[in-house]
């Protein structure tokens, strides 16, 4: 009920209109709300479309009143009652010692297959035998991987409802799913989960039936528990919280951790490098590189000069004397990521279809800085940084014909989250490899070739 | 559209100054067709100031192809091709070179898009448009061209703001009507909108959204001509402020546009030539006054990279090789420039952005001064004259190499010169994309002081020294969330 605006949301959107409009960036004209039709019928998910603005008032009645209007509509909006109703109630149960077995008390319901040792919520369970398959999922840490969940989990639900634990969380033996600190929290702002403090927080036993206290979590003390535990700062969430609004899908990325080392990689770099073969070809171009290669520049002099030169490509390659990074190239060694500087998130845009078992290959990757701590990374984070992430080389039609296509593209990329105070700007950087692009030899004479119409102008030259 | 009219009006000024000028406007004027353009691609044929030769091809199994290659081979042996030099001088008060010879200033601008003419824009046209000016010449330069686009774009913009203007006023008045019908009627529901924006809220912003484009503000601006054509004769007299609403406020006309109303045609009177008062009965021979300024990094490439420049010194008597221009663009890269005994560092700023030149030259990029878009340099495919620059690059130095962080003075000294705030960046990538720019940050990696440079002077191998610099290129845009959902 609450959840069909999430869910217009979710749903890819299939008007390409509003995608150039970026909501954030005007006022709005609330008239659209009149248009919700979820707040009648939940049938239909696509937004409405936005009316157009005044820029100055004018003393018109008309204005006045759409104003009138306008502000009508956005309180008929809000003060539609948004109803939780009992059936879709989710309950999640703080545990502040991590992932852990349940206690005895409750083990008889679901005991199948655990030994009976575990009798005191013990930190580390002993019992390696039953390892889940998918140890992956968060880094080799500690207590949690044992069960199946990352270590970092500080919240279970027993009864996992909804759409949304097709995305968060990890479920472990007994059948409960366990929630990270950032999904805990994110469920909880937005109404869809209902925190109990455990009983062994608040000290009043009851028949212990569960390790429930009944006793719910305030915002306030979410945030103060949740905040600072495993990694999360308020960074990371501001960044997790907005894209998941948006409608992304995020998990951690190995580099969230800051021990963890990344290197996951630089197997598809090698193999994507096509060295000369060896043989009679393979000589033959060597001879031909070193033929155009051999340095015959003067020390101090011209490094064309006055002699007669056969075509401008000739001169271009005497004068290209700067060496530069070719991406491509593999890397004898690389650098370690410096913490500010690493991919903490994966993200999935909406319509990539995502498994928690198995996720695919992230659509982006993030890395989350603090815009007052740090500066613009210098050459050495940067680098460290990109070659973290998987190559990704410029690709289709478009691309191959279009030069700056390509070169925006880049061969790898990654996206920096630079938040200040709770402001999240997203810069996407791309590894582009402009020395691979000789651009002398695509302006060549071409004949016979028409002209496109001319393109749009941009403001300035 | 007019954002930009967000600041406060007087009104009655306002309102005095817009009805004068209204009066003055006419009927509409056509749009003079533009001049067609100069042949660009066959002035602007060669990338580069040095001509080549190419062989006609060979074809293996054509015996008359390999005569004709032989042809070539004997005809370019007996009588070589000549090549031209260009000169140029050094001018070490204003730190810069100067190119003053005609044929060079057109070569050096044709081939390559190298230096801008002093009083011009970029390319040196001022002869051509002091010659127009005073009527000797029939032709546009692209100065002309740009102001003329600019008085069209903005008289647009005026005849859009009456146009709006006009629509406030119809319905005030339609309300004013319906207001003196209601006040008989006693039926105020009828008219007020306010319920149908709420009930069907489509309806509500109908009249308002519909885009006022070129031709409906000509056709406004022509009904209102004739509206105060047929209005003249009978309110001569009256107070021009008098027939406006009494609230006075005026829609989307703050002093400035009001103000800037007459500008068209004074802008029509630039384009006419100012020199028509009769000025001094024989006018002297026309002299061109502008010569070609290069840059540092543009006159280094040219004398270095291609060879093509002869950059003499101040007095233009001395030439100086590239060994010796090389330590003098380093000293004048500082304010004031340093003392010539002091050796150029290796992160001196003008072998970082001659580094930084002389790469994308060699990739075939024609490289421009970007410090009007408060970049480093800009990047154009084939030249200015075809396309927008498509990049614009900011250069930063990066001290990767262990010898930089070797001492801690050395390693503070470093952080500062690559050290650049979240807030720097995110300012220029923005203005870049205001003006549909892609944003390159160009790592320049800074060698070490070379052992070949304590011995002998740092300049002795320029191209031993060029080559130990590297460059690597990250293309950076904003990334919109909601734009990358689907």
């Amino acid at each position: 009920m609450a959840d069909t605006d999430e869910a217009a949301i979710h749903m890819p959107s299939n008007d390409s209109a509003h995608i150039d409009t970026d909501l954030s960036d005007e006022t709005q004209d609330f008239r659209m709300l009149n248009h919700l039709t979820f707040l009648t019928d939940g049938s239909q998910g696509n937004l409405p479309k936005r009316g157009e603005k005044d820029f100055e008032p004018n003393p018109t009645l008309f204005q006045a009143d759409i104003l009138s209007a306008s502000r009508q509509a956005m309180h008929n909006a809000l003060a539609y009652p948004r109803l939780h109703h009992p059936r879709n109630q989710v309950i999640g149960i703080y545990a502040p010692d991590g992932p852990a077995p349940p206690s005895v008390a409750q083990a008889p319901k679901q005991m199948d297959t655990v030994p009976e040792d575990n009798d005191t919520q013990p930190q580390q369970p002993e019992d390696t035998t039953a390892t889940a398959g998918d140890a992956d999922a968060g880094p080799p840490k500690a207590a949690g991987t044992e069960m199946g969940v990352p270590a970092e989990s500080c919240v279970y639900v027993t009864n996992p409802k909804g759409q949304y634990f097709k995305t968060i969380g990890r479920a472990d033996r007994w059948n409960r799913v366990w929630l990270l600190p950032e999904e805990a929290l994110y469920l909880l702002e937005r109404g869809s989960l209902d925190i109990r403090w455990p009983i062994s927080s608040t000290g009043c036993s009851g028949e212990s039936e569960t390790a429930d206290s009944g006793i719910p979590m305030s915002l306030q003390a979410a945030y103060a528990c949740f905040l600072g535990h495993g990694g999360l700062n308020m960074e990371r969430f501001s960044v997790y919280t907005g894209l998941r609004r948006l409608g992304y899908t995020l998990v951690r990325a190995p580099g969230w951790y800051d021990d963890a080392d990344e290197g996951d990689c630089s197997a598809e770099d090698a193999q994507t490098q096509s060295r000369q073969g060896p043989g009679l070809a393979g000589v033959f171009g060597r001879f031909m590189q070193w033929l155009s290669d051999s340095p015959s520049c003067p020390v101090a002099g011209p490094l064309v000069g006055l002699g007669i030169h056969r075509s401008y490509d000739d001169i271009y390659r005497k004068l290209s004397i700067i060496p530069w990074h070719d991406p491509t190239a593999p890397r004898s060694e690389s650098r370690p990521t410096s913490p500010p500087f690493r991919v903490v998130f994966h993200v999935y845009k909406p319509s990539t279809p995502f498994r928690k078992s198995a996720p695919p290959p992230a659509d982006f990757r993030i890395a989350v800085v603090n815009a007052r701590e740090t500066a613009v990374p210098t050459l050495a984070q940067m680098s460290a940084l990109l070659e973290s992430t998987p190559l990704d080389p410029p690709k289709g039609v478009k691309m191959d014909r279009v030069l700056s296509l390509r070169l925006r593209q880049g061969y790898r990329s990654v996206i920096l989250a630079v938040v200040d105070q709770g402001v999240v700007s997203y810069l996407r950087v791309a590894d582009s490899a402009f020395g691979k692009e000789k651009l002398y030899k695509l302006q060549g004479p071409k004949p016979n070739q028409k002209r496109g119409p001319p393109r749009p102008r941009a403001k300035g030259r | 559209m007019a954002n930009d009219s967000t600041s406060t009006t007087s009104p009655s000024a306002a309102v005095s100054v817009s009805s004068q000028s209204e009066s003055k406007q006419s009927a509409p004027r056509p749009r003079a067709p533009r001049a067609p353009r100069p042949n660009f691609k066959q002035i602007y044929r060669f990338p580069l100031p040095i001509n080549v030769h190419p062989l006609p091809p060979l074809i293996p199994h054509n015996p008359l192809s390999i005569v004709s290659v032989l042809l070539s081979y004997l005809t370019y042996f007996i009588a070589p091709p000549h090549q031209e030099v260009y000169p140029a001088y050094f001018d070490a008060d204003t730190s810069s070179v100067h190119v003053t010879d005609k044929k060079a200033i057109r070569a050096l601008w044709e081939m390559g898009f190298f230096g801008k003419g002093t009083l011009s824009r970029s390319e040196p046209s001022w002869l051509g448009r002091e010659k127009k000016r005073r009527g000797l010449l029939g032709t546009v330069a692209s100065e002309d061209m740009t102001r003329q686009r600019r008085s069209e774009r903005r008289e647009l913009k005026l005849e859009r703001a009456r146009m709006e203007r006009v629509a406030v006023e119809e319905r005030l008045k339609a309300e004013a009507a319906a207001r003196d019908a209601a006040d008989v009627s006693v039926d105020h529901n009828t008219l007020s909108p306010s319920a149908d924006g709420l009930t069907n809220g489509t309806d509500g912003t109908a009249p308002n959204t519909e885009k006022f484009s070129l031709r409906k503000a000509r056709e406004a601006r022509y009904l209102e001509s004739r509206r105060l054509a047929a209005q003249d004769g009978e309110e001569r007299g009256a107070d021009p402020a008098g027939k406006r609403p009494v609230g006075g406020k005026t829609v989307r006309f703050s002093p400035v546009v009001q103000a800037k109303e007459i500008a068209p045609d004074s802008a029509v009177h630039l384009l006419d030539p100012i020199g028509d008062e009769p000025g001094p009965q024989e006018p002297p021979p026309l002299q061109d006054e502008e010569h070609l300024q290069l840059s540092n990094e543009e006159a280094f490439f040219l004398a270095y990279g291609l060879g093509t420049l002869d950059v003499y010194d101040g007095k233009r008597k001395t030439l100086l090789p590239a060994s010796s221009l090389l330590p003098l663009f380093c000293q004048h890269s500082h304010f004031p420039p340093q003392d010539p005994s002091v050796d150029p560092k290796p992160d001196d700023p003008f072998l970082v952005s001659y580094a930084v030149y002389h790469h994308f030259r060699s990739l075939g990029w024609v490289v421009r001064s970007g410090v009007k878009f408060g970049v480093d340099y800009l990047l154009y495919n084939r030249g200015p004259v075809f396309s927008h620059a498509e990049f614009a690059v900011v250069v930063i130095p990066s001290y990767d190499h262990p010898y930089w962080s070797e001492t801690e003075a050395r390693r503070a000294q470093c952080d500062r010169n690559q050290s650049r705030s979240w807030w720097w960046l995110h300012c220029v990538n923005r203005v870049q994309a205001q003006v549909k720019k892609s944003l390159v940050i160009c790592y320049v990696e800074v060698p070490p002081p070379g052992p070949c440079s304590a011995e002998e002077g740092s300049t002795s191998d320029i191209g031993d020294l060029l080559s130990r610099y590297s460059i690597r290129e990250m293309v950076m845009r904003r990334w919109v969330p909601n734009r990358t959902r689907d």
